[in-house]
């Protein structure tokens, strides 16, 4: 029987003495601990014993469960995040947890369910728990209007999900596109038109009309109507669309890594074009823009010698 | 021959050789090649009038008779082609085109071949004469030599060439698909040796009966001039050549700036023999020729000139192209390529006057980036998603874009199949093109629906100007005159006006519109014959 007691005791006495064992272990090692350290600093820990206490210190939060190539890790737990989640139990923690493994970009909640295996009802409760207690908070996606994702509170959201500098509120800016893309344009056509002023050889006109992203950028910040700050990344997006528009070209050269703006030894250059024809001769006449184009027939309903829009063109 | 080529065909023939003549031409241009019993049978016109319209269109050259598919001895077949009719439409241009470069005597020349067909030297040369003498002042008259040497310029300069000889006899002749281009006669563009001497005859009243003894003069004046048999006709592709040239020096012009456009005028210049029509891009001519040959009132420095050739190879419309380096850097021009660029922008000017510049941002970048996604489009156009997705679907109806599906599972499932969207250039330009066609139609029948409108207006002011020109010929006091002015009221003088203006405006706008179709049918043409 005493055996037995002593045993038991010394169980006791081993529990309390491993577990310190094994803090001690995860302090020094913050990266984390297998099994196979544990086993090789107590050699005369059974496994079971081991996963028990491994166990009871899973349970009062006070290690954290990782899983990588090798194995199964062992980590020593943030006390402060411990002391957060005291008042919450098993359920919600795991929830948290998926939440702040998701980052930056925010998690949805059907992810969350099947990454928790946790019923629908209850995942819910547990987000609006959590909301409640300003941990979590949910951020509306710009790309998919009814979808939110949940981010830790005091994280700041990815720029794929708020769209970056051009929406404010989940909402395209396009005047404010509009109101760059203008700029942009009048600022490359002057300095093409102050090239042609100049009246130099023709290849110093040709290159004192281009500008580089990074001028255009600096102009853009200078001149202040952006509440936002932009990046030249940004600027090169409106430039892009100037070009879709017809109104600029672009080339790129070669530049010493370090000149302002180089990105890759690369500089890419903007100069204001004029349009190569005249708007073509059929836009001129009322058939090129008439909507009921197809529907035309003579002896129809719509006809040319009864059309309206001819008949307006004409006394023009 | 889409059914907008025949329409359009159909009306420029009513309008220039009458009804007759149009209902023949649009048999034969529906039904292929066609002989002479079946034209009769199926339009119901009477034998002699089938003839005299087939004559017609054979003397423009828009039919063309072979010996029958089912060997010689059968009866000959007649076929007529779009493209020949089509070019009635572009008269006005080829006169005006000369008018500008050989002054009015060129101008006569042309407009008198255009509306015969064909016709001798000699003969031409008389008409023309005669034609200049009667505005010229009062003693002067037209010498022949000079309208000769007008000629023989259009000659020289390919504008004009000899029509193919008749060959004797149909029989004979191999039953070959195509008929011989003049172009395959080594004579084509000889002038013959003419002895025609005297100058321009005046015709000093019109009354009739000096018409009359005119008209028998002209017939017992038919002296042989020594270039019988020889007939003259446009020749069409020249003047296309030179209107595309036109067309890439404005575009050149409009691009970057004057001396450009001139190097590549001198550039264009040089070549405009030695290139053939289907080339894609002219013969490599060295820095040095250019610079020689450019015209003494552009006094620019050799380097500068240098300087603009190496600015035009930049350009990224690529008018020109670099071939070499020999002779101080060979150039040449990029004709295939100006043209595709040149149909490009017209097709993004239509998509922007149509449907708006942000609808064309979407067309250009989808002619940049030849397949994207939706999400994409929205993207790069900067353009809010309901706003992009509302713009490509009004394109996608209009065939302007298309939509081209990849599917990642074999079944083309909507969730699992990506969606891109695309310009093709060359169909869009075709389907464009027909739309040319029909527009050029319906104006052609909205300006003969006015004047029928106003016929009887315009009877009574034709019939009122006669009689001035009657009473004014005859000496009649101005009260007469004025009486008879006043036969037409105010009313009818402002609706008169009216209808003059808008009768012009309808021919100014088919013009505009030939313009488009000269652009894009250049581009088809260019594109089909180097694929």
């Amino acid at each position: 029987m005493s055996e037995v007691k002593l045993k038991r005791e010394t169980n006791v006495l081993d529990v309390v003495e491993v577990e310190n064992r094994i803090k001690e272990l995860c302090q020094q090692l913050p990266h984390g601990i297998t099994d196979q350290v544990i086993q090789n600093d107590m050699p005369h820990l059974e496994p079971q014993q081991r996963a028990m206490v491994i166990n009871k210190l899973l349970s009062l939060g006070q290690l954290d469960l990782l899983r990588n190539s090798s194995g199964l890790l062992y980590r020593m737990k943030d006390t402060q995040g411990a002391g957060k989640m005291k008042g919450s139990d098993n359920q919600e923690k795991l929830v948290y947890q998926v939440i702040e493994d998701a980052g930056n970009k925010g998690i949805w909640s059907r992810d969350i369910r099947f990454k928790s295996n946790l019923p629908l009802t209850e995942v819910n409760k547990i987000l609006k728990n959590l909301e409640s207690k300003k941990l979590i908070k949910a951020v509306k996606s710009v790309a998919a209007s009814k979808k939110k994702v949940y981010m830790l509170y005091n994280l700041q959201p990815d720029r794929s999900v708020t769209g970056g500098a051009w929406y404010s509120d989940q909402d395209f800016e396009s005047e404010f596109v509009e109101v760059l893309n203008q700029q942009c344009f009048k600022f490359l056509q002057s300095k093409a038109e102050a090239a042609i002023d100049s009246k130099q050889s023709p290849m110093v006109q040709r290159n004192s009309s281009f500008a580089t992203s990074h001028e255009v950028w600096k102009y853009i910040c200078e001149l202040g109507i952006s509440k936002v700050d932009l990046s030249m990344d940004d600027i090169e997006t409106i430039l892009n669309t100037l070009i879709y528009d017809g109104k600029v070209e672009m080339s790129v050269i070669a530049a010493k890594e370090g000149t302002a703006g180089s990105v890759d030894g690369q500089m890419k250059l903007y100069r204001g074009v004029n349009a190569v024809i005249q708007p073509t001769g059929l836009v001129r006449t009322p058939c090129g823009l008439c909507p009921v184009f197809e529907d035309c027939h003579d002896g129809g309903e719509i006809s040319p010698s009864h059309c309206v829009y001819m008949a307006e063109w004409l006394d023009f | 021959m889409t059914a907008q080529e025949v329409r359009l065909c159909g009306l420029l023939l009513r309008e220039h050789f009458g009804e007759v003549v149009e209902k023949v031409g649009t048999h034969l241009l529906r039904g292929g090649a066609q002989n002479l019993r079946i034209i009769i049978h199926e339009t119901g016109v009477p034998l002699d009038l089938v003839k005299k319209s087939l004559c017609v269109l054979v003397q423009h050259g828009a039919c063309v008779f072979s010996s029958g598919r089912k060997g010689a001895g059968s009866p000959t077949e007649y076929r007529t082609s779009c493209d020949r009719i089509l070019r009635i439409l572009r008269y006005p241009r080829y006169i005006y085109t000369t008018k500008t470069l050989y002054g009015d005597t060129g101008e006569l020349i042309i407009e008198e071949l255009l509306q015969r067909g064909h016709m001798t030297m000699s003969s031409t040369v008389k008409t023309v004469a005669d034609r200049l003498t009667q505005n010229m002042e009062e003693g002067l008259c037209m010498d022949y030599g000079e309208v000769s040497n007008a000629f023989s310029k259009l000659v020289e300069t390919h504008f004009l060439q000899r029509s193919t000889p008749a060959t004797p006899g149909t029989p004979a002749a191999p039953v070959s698909t195509a008929p011989p281009s003049p172009e395959s006669f080594p004579d084509c563009y000889k002038v013959p040796h003419m002895t025609l001497v005297g100058r321009g005859k005046r015709q000093l009243c019109s009354e009739d009966g000096e018409d009359q003894r005119n008209a028998k003069r002209a017939k017992m004046d038919s002296q042989a001039h020594g270039d019988e048999g020889i007939c003259w006709q446009v020749n069409f592709e020249r003047f296309h050549l030179h209107f595309r040239d036109q067309a890439i020096i404005s575009a050149v012009a409009n691009k970057l700036d004057q001396t450009s456009s001139e190097i590549v005028r001198t550039m264009l210049r040089m070549s405009e023999v030695t290139t053939s029509p289907t080339a894609t891009c002219t013969k490599p001519l060295s820095a040095n020729e250019i610079f020689r040959s450019l015209p003494p009132s552009y006094n620019i420095a050799r380097p500068i000139v240098d300087q603009y050739l190496t600015l035009l190879v930049d350009d990224p419309m690529e008018f020109v192209g670099k071939a070499g380096e020999s002779g101080g850097g060979m150039y040449v021009v990029n004709l295939h390529r100006a043209l595709a660029n040149l149909a490009r922008a017209t097709l993004e000017s239509v998509v922007q006057e149509r449907f708006g510049s942000r609808s064309a941002r979407i067309f250009r970048l989808l002619l940049r980036k030849r397949h994207l996604e939706q999400k994409q489009v929205e993207d790069f156009a900067m353009i809010p998603a309901k706003e992009a997705k509302d713009m490509l679907y009004t394109l996608l109806a209009q065939n302007l874009v298309q939509l081209q599906e990849i599917p990642k599972t074999p079944d083309f499932a909507p969730s699992r199949t990506f969606y891109l969207y695309t310009v093709n250039q060359l169909p869009t330009a075709r389907m464009l093109l027909q739309n040319c066609y029909k527009t050029v139609a319906n104006l052609i029948e909205r300006r003969l629906f006015e004047s029928r409108e106003n016929k009887r207006l315009l009877e009574k002011s034709q019939r009122i100007e006669a009689i001035l020109a009657s009473l004014q010929a005859s000496g009649a006091e101005p009260e007469q005159l004025t009486e008879v002015e006043e036969m037409i009221t105010a009313t009818e003088k402002q609706q008169l006006e009216a209808l003059r203006l808008h009768i012009n405006k309808l021919d100014s706008a088919e013009n505009q519109v030939d313009e488009s179709i000269f652009l894009l049918e250049s581009y088809i043409n260019s594109t089909a014959s180097t694929s």
